[in-house]
């Protein structure tokens, strides 16, 4: 009998853990209403230079552009590839949903590429998205990734697979900024 | 009215008013001389005081402008000078770090930095401005837009991290593009320096040019008190001689006076006491010589007692209502005598319906007695006289007034002696030659009594023709009439 409680109340303990779990797994577009954030401020928006002439991206070409594969814009510009600091959402957003590496994957691709001299550049790394909002504003051929509500006047966002970021079937999104 | 009966004629009268008029004004000028200097004086001390006043005013105008314009101008391009500096700064601020969140803060303040040279650079422009520090103001503005454009260039290498590349761009146009910047803010804070010296200059000659005119009104008024006091000095000293000079022929005169009835009634005296008057005849003739001499002597006496009372105002005036008619009478009475002895005839015309007038009848009477007397004196050879009463208004529509001229065919009075015959012990140095007797104190005595009386005393008068002395005294009316009898301060005592 005892035993039987015992099993009972580990299994009560199990599935509360799991309940837990999955209730902390984001899932685009439904954890909106309980943060009080709208799904726009969920999407992960692409920005460039406002000088940058190019509106557009596909999903393709940010994917190269993000693994240091394309170095020109067509204006000829350097491709200067702006990240956030690991552990960000925003950075884990990229790495999954465009890069679809790990973080140590994303790692190891440009130290190796930059050993054997097929990157010339590594990414730029920033703490905050104020910080990257300028570092872009400075440099023209920056791109980098903000959060739709971080996005200023300062920086020009791409429409990405033919998307902005406010339009419904927008690829890139990013979990809830955690709660301080 | 017969020919004789005439007062001067208007145009006589006329002529002698205005040599009256200006023999006053020449006496006011004469008598107030030091009060008109000072006058003067406060005049010029105004007028250099406005033009003092009007330096300083100036003086600070230009020390503001040179603050506001010059050394705050001076300050402005300096704190610009500081910026720019700090906008090149902190872009080898950002050189110095692999860092990028520490890049893009270097590259903040760069872009804080040179925003504050840009709006400085804009304010100067939009200030009023030569066209030399226009033209330096544009360059200025040229050569910070051109170096700007390459430090972004370089804070963009310096970010994407092309280090060499910054430093290439840097030495090969931003050095050139800020050492411009440099020269030109260089250039306007000389503009600058130029442009307080200016001022400077101005401020130190507006200074000179108070100093100089507060030494000029100092000197001035130095000189012009100076003068004043002299002339109030000499002016007191003069009087002060004039007086005892009166005062010494008003004592020979009074003793000449004096000893001429006194040698005849001495004379008649001792002729009496050794017994050679005989007979009732001869009794008769001294002893209304003696009393002729007695009454001259007295009323000689009489004269100058009233003239100390009245200086010392101790005669106590009784005003009340007056008929002219019983004034005229009452001066008739007094002076028949003397008329008839000195075989004048006398004309007297008075004008009916007179109306009352305010005053002490026997203070009137001297008055007019002295008038009478003194017509009697200076008539000369003409042996007349004339009384004329009449009413006329004072002034332009003044008060109605009553006139009573006492006119005389005599030797006149010359027009410079005319605003002096008032004065007490003033006799007229033609009088002196002809020994025609006389104390100098009638016609002052008989002013002030008019003067008393609310009225006053004029003269009309013309060298060897005749003068004529009028008196004017106000209508009794009830604005006029005293409630009561009161002592008034000049010792006047009004009776209803």
């Amino acid at each position: 009998m005892t035993r039987l409680l015992k099993v009972s109340l580990l299994g009560v303990a199990f599935a509360g853990l799991l309940i837990g779990a999955t209730a902390h797994e984001f899932v685009p577009g439904s954890a909106a209403s309980s943060e009080g954030q709208t799904p726009a401020d969920l999407n992960l928006a692409i920005v460039v230079n406002v000088s940058n002439p190019a509106d557009k991206l596909s999903t393709g070409e940010l994917r190269r552009i993000f693994l240091g594969e394309r170095g020109n814009w067509p204006n000829g510009r350097r491709i200067t590839i702006v990240m956030m600091e690991p552990g960000q959402p925003e950075r884990a957003s990229i790495l999954r949903e465009i890069c679809q590496m790990t973080e140590t994957q994303f790692n190891n691709h440009f130290l190796h590429g930059v050993f054997t001299g097929q990157l010339l550049v590594s990414p730029k790394t920033l703490a905050t998205p104020a910080g990257v909002r300028k570092f872009i504003f400075n440099v023209p051929g920056a791109i980098g990734y903000l959060r739709a509500s971080d996005v200023d006047s300062t920086v020009k966002v791409l429409r990405i697979d033919e998307r902005a970021p406010s339009d419904k079937g927008y690829p890139l999104h990013v979990p809830p900024r955690p709660s301080k | 009215m017969s020919p004789r009966n005439q007062p001067i004629a208007p145009h006589t009268k006329g002529l002698s008013t205005a040599i009256s008029t200006s023999g006053r004004a020449s006496s006011l000028l004469s008598r107030h001389s030091s009060s008109l200097l000072l006058f003067f004086v406060f005049l010029v001390v105004v007028v250099v005081g406005i033009f003092v006043s009007r330096d300083l005013r100036s003086a600070d105008a230009e020390a503001q402008k040179m603050y506001a314009g010059s050394v705050l101008g001076m300050r402005r391009i300096g704190n610009m000078e500081y910026e720019a500096q700090e906008t090149r700064r902190s872009t080898f601020y950002a050189l110095s770090t692999k860092d990028s969140n520490l890049q893009v803060k270097y590259a903040d303040q760069s872009r804080e930095a040179d925003a504050l040279v840009t709006a400085g650079i804009s304010e100067y422009l939009r200030e009023e401005r030569t066209p030399v520090e226009l033209r330096v103001g544009t360059r200025l503005q040229q050569s910070w837009y051109a170096y700007l454009q390459v430090r972004d260039e370089v804070l963009a290498s310096i970010l994407e991290g092309s280090i060499q590349e910054a430093v290439d761009r840097d030495l090969k146009s931003g050095v050139p593009l800020f050492d411009r910047v440099r020269e030109d803010l260089e250039e306007i804070n000389r503009l600058y320096d130029e442009q307080a010296f200016q001022r400077l200059a101005n401020v130190a000659a507006t200074s000179r040019r108070t100093m100089l005119r507060l030494a000029g009104i100092l000197g001035t008024t130095l000189v012009l008190a100076f003068v004043s006091v002299w002339a109030i000095q000499t002016s007191r000293v003069q009087a002060a001689l004039q007086l005892a000079k009166l005062q010494m022929e008003f004592v020979a005169s009074v003793s000449h006076e004096l000893r001429t009835p006194l040698a005849v009634i001495s004379s008649a005296a001792d002729n009496i006491a050794d017994g050679l008057i005989e007979g009732r005849e001869d009794q008769q003739k001294y002893g209304r010589a003696i009393q002729n001499q007695s009454h001259q002597m007295a009323e000689l006496v009489n004269q100058i007692l009233l003239f100390a009372a009245a200086n010392d105002r101790k005669i106590p005036y009784v005003l009340r209502v007056l008929r002219v008619s019983e004034l005229v009478d009452a001066v008739l009475l007094s002076t028949a005598d003397r008329v008839k002895h000195s075989g004048f005839t006398l004309d007297l015309e008075v004008a009916p319906d007179l109306p009352s007038v305010m005053g002490d009848l026997s203070a009137l009477t001297q008055c007019l007695q002295n008038l009478v007397g003194n017509a009697l004196k200076y008539s000369g050879s003409s042996r007349w006289i004339a009384i004329t009463v009449s009413t006329a208004r004072s002034g332009h529509g003044g008060p109605m007034e009553i006139l009573i001229a006492v006119q005389d065919r005599g030797i006149g009075i010359a027009r410079s002696e005319l605003p002096r015959v008032f004065d007490p012990f003033y006799r007229s140095a033609t009088v002196i030659s002809e020994q025609i007797h006389g104390t100098g104190l009638g016609l002052s005595v008989s002013k002030g009594i008019a003067e008393s009386m609310g009225g006053r005393l004029t003269v009309a008068s013309e060298l060897g023709v005749g003068s004529t002395f009028t008196l004017h005294l106000p209508v009794a009316s009830p604005d006029n009439l005293p409630p009561q009898v009161v002592d008034s301060p000049s010792g006047v005592r009004a009776q209803q």
